[in-house]
């Protein structure tokens, strides 16, 4: 059996439906699993090799763990969870975050915003003195 | 390669882990160890299938979960909730009710 490749595995929940929060925990605890499992075989007198063959072996193989977390629906996404309300309300959400995106980004840089409010701000009162002085000159002459 | 579980043992895992939180936090690694001893080896979990039942049982609300840092890993210790400790309870009762009513019909037939 192959060393277990716990990103390929995060992959696979993902794409599966599992939620974000549970693929990533499940994905740390089973890695931490799979640690705990080499050291008990070394422990034991293996070799490292042997001991991370033996440890992926325990484990049980990567098939297995994604069928077993796609068969719980309850850690799926709410989404998969109830997929013709998410149907209904996907795009309801879209057209009302959509417009309101500038809004939220607006909020999320508004120190930059700030910064590009009053340069746009200056720069407009110095056109304006620029066009009142010119303007003034031609009036008197 | 570990061992996959036939279908009658469906349910067996989650009473066992609920039997084992019942006592003492565990994370995962402890609890696949203490289910090993437990039943003398005759119920060996393909070890990586424990944390989709924990974590089903934690959103069921069954069980809870808080991280430990221990030797430089992040452990992840279940313990047993209120409704947990109701839900043990029922399981316990329905595998009484089924073991008894196993030995009953095997009875039956070895009498038969």
């Amino acid at each position: 059996m192959r060393e277990p490749d716990f990103n390929t595995l995060a992959t696979r929940l993902l794409r599966n439906g599992i939620s974000p929060r549970h693929a990533r925990r499940a994905v740390n605890e089973l890695r931490d699993h799979y640690d705990d499992l080499v050291d008990a075989a070394v422990d034991e007198g293996a070799n490292s090799k042997t001991a991370r063959l033996q440890a992926a072996s325990e484990l049980g193989t990567m098939d297995d763990l994604v069928a077993e977390m796609a068969s719980r629906r309850e850690l799926k996404t709410w989404a998969k969870r109830y997929p013709q309300l998410a149907v209904v309300v996907y795009p309801i959400a879209c057209l009302v975050v959509l417009p309101a995106m500038p809004v939220f980004v607006g909020i999320a840089n508004r120190t930059a915003l700030i910064r590009w409010s009053a340069s746009l701000l200056a720069a407009g009162l110095v056109t304006a003195v620029l066009m009142l002085v010119m303007q003034l000159s031609i009036i008197l002459g | 390669m570990a061992q996959s579980n036939p279908p009658f043992m469906s349910g067996v895992p989650e009473l066992l882990l609920l039997r084992l939180l019942n006592e003492q936090e565990m994370y995962g690694y402890e609890l696949v160890r203490s289910i090993k001893q437990a039943t003398g080896e005759a119920i060996s979990l393909g070890e990586g299938v424990i944390y989709p039942v924990l974590h089903s049982l934690e959103r069921k609300g069954s069980l809870k979960s808080k991280r430990k840092p221990v030797r430089g890993r992040t452990r992840v210790y279940y313990s047993l909730t209120k409704k947990g400790r109701d839900r043990l309870e029922k399981l316990r009762n329905d595998w009484s009710r089924i073991q008894s009513g196993v030995a009953t019909a095997l009875g039956t037939a070895s009498n038969a």
